[in-house]
């Protein structure tokens, strides 16, 4: 299973992202990211990149350090600052035939390019009947001390658009399987990076080309019969951390975690609840009209004979992201939060 | 409209536990296709239906058991069936009273839910509510369903079933045990009426004093639930895949409850260090017969060690071209039987029954072989045993074997034996004290067969040597014809040629 750790070594420009896995060949979820894209450019020679400085500077992220001398400018183009002219860019290359991946710097400013994306992008094969395989990644979520700009979790305002699928990994493994199947998938896929994942989390990743995660699949990341905690993201490290500790008081938590919210593995959520009757939708982009609402209104529609407490949300207040650390702590969901949630939840 | 009733499998069973159902509602099912999954007292086996159509209603879900005769599903000879996708159902009715209340609770702004404040000001929606008030959301859809066909069909099930059983629940009112005690969660309720619980009965452990889920089951498991209501398939929460059987006719009076509960609690209170099973149908039947034949007989024991030398070189000898024509390995169990058979013919009280103040002495041999499977243990018969070759005993064994293994039986496969091998010497065991399978008189136990050096006239050799070894009722026979039979056994197996039969 996944391990804690700080940053792998980095191998030099043009070597392949494999080369950034540990001495016991563990991907971090960032070398995990890389090592996807660069799989289904070997592929599948339709699929090229595009953002701002992801060529010779590798990206804010260096996740596509190295790329360039592999693949050459055409296939990693780097653009000006300007997300509306990204998407509609990726957009109309797809149109054409090919398989862009636009890289935003932050999933902040995905809302630069909002109309694309979601008047036109989101929109365009439904009218047209013509595939738009675009994948749109960025890195979302806080904890990293990068204050309101630079801290968002856009999934929310992106599940709202029809035809956008949003995919919130949480592992490694799930991050380079979904990315490889949202590259193969004929609609616009958003895929947001959590940025405090990136360099923290890392596993044994497959080196099968054709390992894909389904889009719409939840996974049950630790098995148990008291509680369930409904997370993505982030979350699911911080609602793993709290079970371990509850384990010992006797409680047994289940973590789900969701890693796409849109569309919801309705079927997995069910079963959890079904399974413990007690449920945390635990999330860190917005609590009004967010996926925890949509989560716990679900439940409470489809499960409701399967409840013995009330649907729990735990997610920040609705403020932007502080910038102040003790603040930023405050907003975030901690895990002391998560484990008194879900104690209080157990004895309700 | 066909009904499907609990078969009678088998002349002394009574009941049976639906184990699964292989065709859910609105299936269509054909005649003869396995349409469910049952287990006895006897046997687990599929049953096919009987009629052709859809399968329109269960009316017994899984995991309980029923008496033989009671209706267990409807078949419908018509078409397609009438019901609605209940999906559909929910999603147009759903914008309702029972999500609403739900996003109430849970808005404010401390995100836990505040446990333990008054019952009057934080109730949660399912506290306050009438009986009537939390209909599910799947609301009646009006009778005059598009479907044209579906006019005499039932309407959507939740419509028919539901609103009575949330109602049932609070017919009883509730002793006040605390600020708390009033409310009830949904799940609560469902439980209560779908193990006919009297809930003021139950005391919460919640805060409170609210009943919990766990304490709506624990009350279950200790008391015993009286028949449960019949519910829909799906509703039953996967935690708890069975009922709690009803105590066998036959068996010794159940421990007051309150002693189970005492045994109950601690195990409850350990916390991770131990899993809890439930126990399964087969192990209970297990449990219940084998107590109960240590109360019924006289047990003794008798063991002898015996020669298998030539038995093993046979077997050594044909193993190979046995294999090749008959597609499975010639084991000693066969030899065994041949033995044994033979020689309950020569000491037939070996082969009785005790009846009351009669004793019935069979003059056949029909020998039961014990054969374990990944839920327990079960004692297929091997019929007429004193009239076949070892070829055709073999066969039989190896047939009833596999099939056991697979849950394949038939019934009656298991009824009518006079007499008990069981052969722990695959594992290693050495010897073996057995339980008398009743209403049998003696079971034998076969072991390891090893090598080992013995005295044969004035010189130490090596040969294959076990320990064979009875459990026997002492109120029918006694130790010198015990004794007896098992040197007759013995005698067998060390002097007969058993190689003709095996024309290899």
């Amino acid at each position: 299973m996944a391990t804690r750790a700080v940053e792998a070594g980095a191998a030099g420009h043009g070597a392949e992202p494999r080369g950034k896995r540990t001495d016991q060949g563990e991907a971090t979820y960032l070398v995990a990211i890389a090592e996807a894209l660069w799989e289904e450019m070997e592929r599948d020679e339709r699929v090229f990149l595009l953002g701002e400085d992801i060529g010779v500077y590798g990206g804010a992220f260096k996740v596509t350090e190295g790329f360039i001398e592999r693949f050459g400018p055409s296939r990693v183009m780097d653009t000006p600052i300007v997300e509306e002219t990204i998407v509609g860019a990726a957009l109309g290359a797809a149109m054409e035939g090919l398989r862009p991946v636009a890289e935003f710097q932050y999933a902040d400013f995905m809302s630069s390019g909002y109309d694309e994306i979601t008047t036109a992008m989101a929109r365009y094969h439904y009218r047209s009947g013509v595939p738009v395989p675009v994948v749109l990644r960025g890195p979302s979520g806080g904890g990293v001390r990068a204050s309101s700009f630079h801290s968002t979790n856009p999934e929310p305002w992106l599940s709202q658009a029809p035809g956008l699928k949003v995919i919130c990994p949480s592992f490694p493994s799930d991050a380079k399987g979904l990315l490889k199947a949202a590259i193969r998938d004929d609609n616009p896929c958003v895929f947001l990076e959590h940025k405090w994942i990136y360099r923290r989390i890392k596993e044994i990743v497959s080196d099968d080309p054709d390992h894909l995660v389904p889009i719409g699949k939840a996974d049950v990341k630790r098995e148990g019969t008291d509680v369930s905690v409904i997370a993505h993201g982030m979350m699911v490290h911080l609602a793993l951390e709290a079970a371990e500790t509850l384990a010992n008081e006797g409680i047994q938590v289940e973590v789900l975690d969701l890693r796409t919210v849109q569309p919801l593995d309705v079927e997995a959520i069910l079963a959890t609840v079904t399974k413990t009757s007690r449920a945390v939708v635990l999330h860190e982009s917005q609590r009004y009209l967010g996926t925890g609402a949509e989560v716990a209104s679900l439940i409470a529609q489809e499960a409701f004979e399967s409840l013995d407490a009330p649907v729990v949300r735990l997610s920040p207040p609705h403020v932007p992201v502080p910038f102040s650390p003790p603040l930023e702590d405050a907003y975030l969901p901690q895990v002391a939060d998560i484990e008194d949630a879900i104690r209080k939840l157990s004895a309700w | 409209m066909t009904a499907v009733k609990m078969p009678q499998l088998g002349e002394t069973v009574i009941e049976g536990t639906i184990l699964k159902w292989l065709k859910q509602e609105g299936d269509q099912v054909a005649v003869d296709e396995p349409l469910f999954e049952i287990s006895t007292d006897k046997v687990d086996t599929e049953v096919p239906s009987s009629a052709a159509g859809t399968l329109t209603k269960i009316l017994v879900p899984e995991g309980e058991t029923v008496a033989v005769g009671t209706e267990l599903a409807e078949i419908s000879e018509g078409g397609a069936a009438g019901a609605e996708a209940p999906g559909a159902a929910s999603q147009l009715a759903a914008d309702g009273s029972g999500e609403a209340e739900t996003s109430s609770a849970t808005a404010g702004g401390d995100d836990a839910p505040s446990a333990p404040a008054p019952p009057a000001a934080s109730a949660p929606p399912a506290a306050s509510a009438p009986p009537a008030a939390p209909a599910p959301p799947a609301a009646p859809a009006p009778p005059a369903a598009p479907a044209p066909a579906a006019a005499a069909s039932p309407p959507a099930e939740p419509a028919e079933t539901a609103p009575s059983r949330m109602a049932a629940s609070t017919q009883t009112a509730l002793p006040d045990r605390g600020p708390r005690s009033q409310i009830l969660s949904p799940l609560v309720r469902k439980l209560a009426n779908e193990h006919a619980v009297d809930l003021s009965q139950v005391s919460g452990t919640g805060t409170g004093g609210r009943i919990t889920k766990n304490d709506v089951l624990g009350f279950v498991e200790t008391q015993g639930a009286a028949a449960p209501a019949p519910s829909t398939p799906a509703a039953a929460p996967a935690a708890r895949p069975a009922q709690p059987a009803p105590a066998p006719a036959t068996a010794p009076a159940q421990p007051a409850p309150a002693a189970a509960a005492a045994v109950a609690q601690p195990a409850a209170a350990m916390g991770g260090a131990e899993e809890i099973v439930p126990v399964s149908h087969i192990r209970r039947t297990i449990a219940q017969h084998m107590k109960a034949s240590l109360e019924i007989s006289a047990r003794a024991w008798n063991a002898v060690e015996v020669n298998m030398e030539n038995v093993a070189r046979l077997r050594e000898r044909t193993k190979d071209a046995f294999k090749a024509r008959e597609g499975f390995g010639l084991t000693y169990m066969p030899f065994v039987t041949r033995a044994v058979s033979e020689a309950l013919l020569a000491h037939p009280m070996v082969n009785s029954e005790l009846r009351g103040d009669e004793i019935a002495v069979k003059h056949f041999v029909n020998i039961g072989i014990a054969v374990s499977y990944d839920e327990g243990l079960i004692v297929p018969v091997l019929k007429g045993s004193d009239t076949m070759n070892l070829l055709g005993i073999a066969r039989g064994i190896n047939d009833l074997a596999t099939r056991a293994r697979a849950k394949k039986l038939l019934p009656d496969e298991v009824h009518g034996g006079t007499f008990t091998i069981t052969n722990p010497g695959p594992f290693g065991s050495l010897i073996s004290v057995p339980i008398i399978n009743q209403p049998q008189t003696g079971i034998l136990g076969f072991d390891t067969v090893e090598r080992r050096p013995v005295v044969i006239d004035d010189t130490i050799a090596i040969r294959h040597m076990v320990y064979i070894s009875m459990s026997w009722d002492h109120r029918v026979i006694d130790g010198a014809l015990a004794s007896q039979f098992l040197a007759r056994v013995k005698q067998n197996l060390e002097t007969w040629d058993f190689a003709e039969d095996l024309a290899l």
